[in-house]
């Protein structure tokens, strides 16, 4: 009877008390016994801790541009190509005079109604057991290519004037000057458009999805260069030069950054109103299992004032309008730490 | 029909865009094909790494130097140089088969090898092609007889490949409608003992019993230039070539000498080329899977070391 030590088959090991009974596990993490020591994730970061990112631009030979991103355990590669629309290809595209074309209509984003940029996130690339190939695409690449689609054009990230591809037809009229007022010059028309294809795919996949697909989509759209597309009246046809200095590299508004934060309660259950709870940055796939509530908020702090491009929020109730402020300010330094490595 | 579940691009369709380069014959804007500066018994420097996808079992990257072009007219922009080979392979298992799938002695492998949309000079689609299908085929022929299956009854085991860039069929330069392009996908030979030797690496990542290590290797007659009509050549780069005129692709396993899918394709014992017999082919791929089998055991080395001296 005295050898049986109760204590030693009560105890597992750390990785079986996590995977048996995860929150508790957290939470054990996160209110250390001793004062002395600071609250740390199971992953060995505080709370408010952000993983190191690591950009990488241009590796990819046949992408216009291209960048892979990681983020702790995380990998994206996104690679960008452009291919080109013809106006005569879009239905009801008027392409006779620049001054009538609906791109001069104010409030209209020719980008998105024309679908010019198109971006897919592939989860199914074996990067997590969770999301393995041969099924359509899983709900959670629908709603990450969704966000980042809707994101692009609602933060006006690309210009539009970047990705039309302009002709000016010869004045022919030269010969036969009757008229010396010259009103009607032969005016340049938009032939073609420059369609980006976003690719995103994840290498490896350990949690914060979102921040990294869109950090990835940005430092990729920094990186493209579309080369010079003319009209070849004779061949009626785009033609492309592919001198590198005749090529132009897209000029972005700004840098926004995703920063997505989750809220960790202390209570498993929705018992009574027990506001213990801590704010995770940068969750890891262990800790998204655990939390409902999170908080997605996209910045650009480049200009003297941040910017605020997205704000979004799910589930639970525990941030409110002063637990919001600190989160955007949260999301500030990430800014400054992130923005060194997408605008090198 | 559209594909619901993706976001897709204009309705009325994009064109790639066409370099003027490709369609004018004038001299002054010719762009010479990338030459092989290796002898033709060496191979091209291999890049391998396990651990790359901590979420999976097992995993491992895997990388071949783009060729560089020689001459100074080197077209300007990236996207119209000559591409090396990038995969990544992850293995997730073994694990239980679902409890609807019919009793299973042993292990059952699945391999699925998909092009990424950037992949190729030719954009891809998200959903797999018959060539892909036939890459993953050849790559579970050339699995299935490596792995010890009766270890695991009742499981399954997923073998997965991206190709993040993939080789090229031909030189760019020979799309533009002139000479004899022949119809073979040469780059696929390629791509494929890549995907092997990767593969192989992440099943020893993720601790799969197997008799040997498995390697790919890929050699290849070539028409050569004057007196020599036909060369025989170690890993080619099908850029690199005018024409290829046949191709052998082994897995090659060192320990046991025995080869788990040998793939041949192309004109073979031409006797007006003096081109190579089947045999000599074979075993010239054998001999290119040997080299990539040094390296594949340099970096399971790397990865065992690091695993050992962590714990």
């Amino acid at each position: 009877m005295a050898s049986t030590t109760p204590q030693s088959s009560l105890s597992f090991p750390r990785e079986t008390f996590a995977k048996l009974s995860p929150h508790p596990y957290l939470l054990a993490h996160l209110q250390p016994t001793s004062a002395t020591s600071k609250p740390t994730r199971a992953n060995g970061r505080s709370p408010k801790q952000f993983r190191q990112p690591h950009v990488n631009n241009g590796s990819l030979t046949h992408a216009e541009g291209s960048a892979v991103v990681r983020i702790g355990d995380t990998t994206v590669v996104c690679g960008i190509r452009g291919e080109i629309l013809l106006a005569s290809n879009v239905a009801g595209y008027r392409v006779d005079k620049s001054s009538v074309a609906p791109s001069t209509r104010p409030g209209y984003n020719e980008a998105k109604e024309l679908d010019l940029l198109v971006p897919n996130i592939e989860l199914a690339t074996g990067c997590s057991p969770a999301f393995l190939p041969g099924q359509p695409p899983s709900t959670l690449a629908q709603s990450l290519s969704t966000r980042i689609y809707s994101l692009l054009h609602s933060s006006g990230l690309i210009d539009g004037e970047d990705l039309r591809i302009w002709y000016q037809p010869p004045d022919l009229s030269d010969q036969d000057k009757m008229d010396e007022d010259d009103s009607d010059a032969i005016e340049p028309e938009v032939k073609a458009f420059w369609t980006l294809y976003i690719d995103i795919l994840f290498i490896s996949l350990d949690g914060n999805p979102f921040d990294a697909a869109w950090a990835a989509v940005v430092s990729a759209l920094r990186d493209v260069r579309l080369a010079k597309a003319y009209w070849d009246a004779d061949r009626e046809m785009i033609l492309c030069e592919d001198t590198l200095s005749e090529s132009k590299k897209l000029q972005l508004n700004g840098l926004p950054i995703a920063v997505t934060m989750l809220v960790f309660r202390a209570k498993e259950q929705e018992q009574g109103r027990d506001k213990k709870h801590w704010i995770l940055v940068d969750p890891d796939t262990f800790e998204e299992g655990l939390c409902d509530e999170s908080v997605t908020i996209v910045v650009d702090c480049g200009s003297k004032k941040t910017k605020i491009l997205g704000l979004s929020k799910a589930g639970g109730t525990i941030v409110g309008k002063d637990e919001m402020r600190d989160l955007v300010d949260l999301a500030e330094q990430r800014w400054s730490q992130l923005s060194q490595l997408l605008s090198r | 029909m559209t594909d619901r579940r993706r976001i897709n691009g204009p309705s009325g369709g994009t064109l790639a865009p066409v370099y003027s380069k490709y369609i004018t014959k004038d001299a002054s804007t010719q762009i010479q094909r990338p030459v092989r500066s290796r002898a033709p018994n060496v191979l091209r420097k291999m890049f391998l790494k396990t651990g790359v996808t901590p979420s999976a079992s097992g995993s491992a990257y895997l990388e071949l130097e783009a060729s560089k072009s020689t001459n100074t007219n080197t077209p300007g922009l990236a996207s119209l140089s000559t591409s090396g080979l990038k995969l990544t392979c992850t293995v997730h298992g073994p694990r239980p088969l679902p409890k609807s799938a019919p009793f299973s002695p042993h292990i059952i492998l699945s391999t699925h090898v998909k092009y990424a949309p950037f992949a190729t000079r030719k954009r891809r689609g998200y959903l797999r092609d018959s060539s892909e299908r036939d890459l993953g085929v050849h790559l579970e022929t050339a699995l299935r007889g490596v792995i010890i299956g009766d270890r695991w009854p009742k499981s399954g085991v997923e073998v997965i490949i991206t190709i993040l860039e993939g080789e090229e069929d031909q030189w760019w330069g020979d799309d533009r409608g002139r000479g004899h392009v022949t119809a073979g996908e040469w780059g696929m030979m390629s791509v494929l003992s890549g995907c092997i030797t990767v593969a192989s690496a992440a099943i020893a990542d993720a601790g799969i019993d197997c008799v040997d290590v498995v390697s790919g290797g890929v050699a290849a007659v070539v028409k050569g230039q004057g007196k020599n009509a036909s060369v025989l050549v170690l890993d080619p780069v099908p850029s690199e070539h005018e024409e290829i005129l046949a191709a052998a692709i082994v897995a090659y396993l060192p320990g046991r000498d025995e080869i788990t899918d040998l793939w041949v394709k192309g004109d073979i014992g031409n006797k007006e080329l003096r081109s190579s017999s089947y045999e000599e082919l074979a075993d010239n791929a054998v001999q290119a899977a040997l080299g990539s089998h040094r390296v594949l055991v340099a970096a399971l080395k790397e990865t065992a070391d690091m695993k050992l001296g962590r714990s």
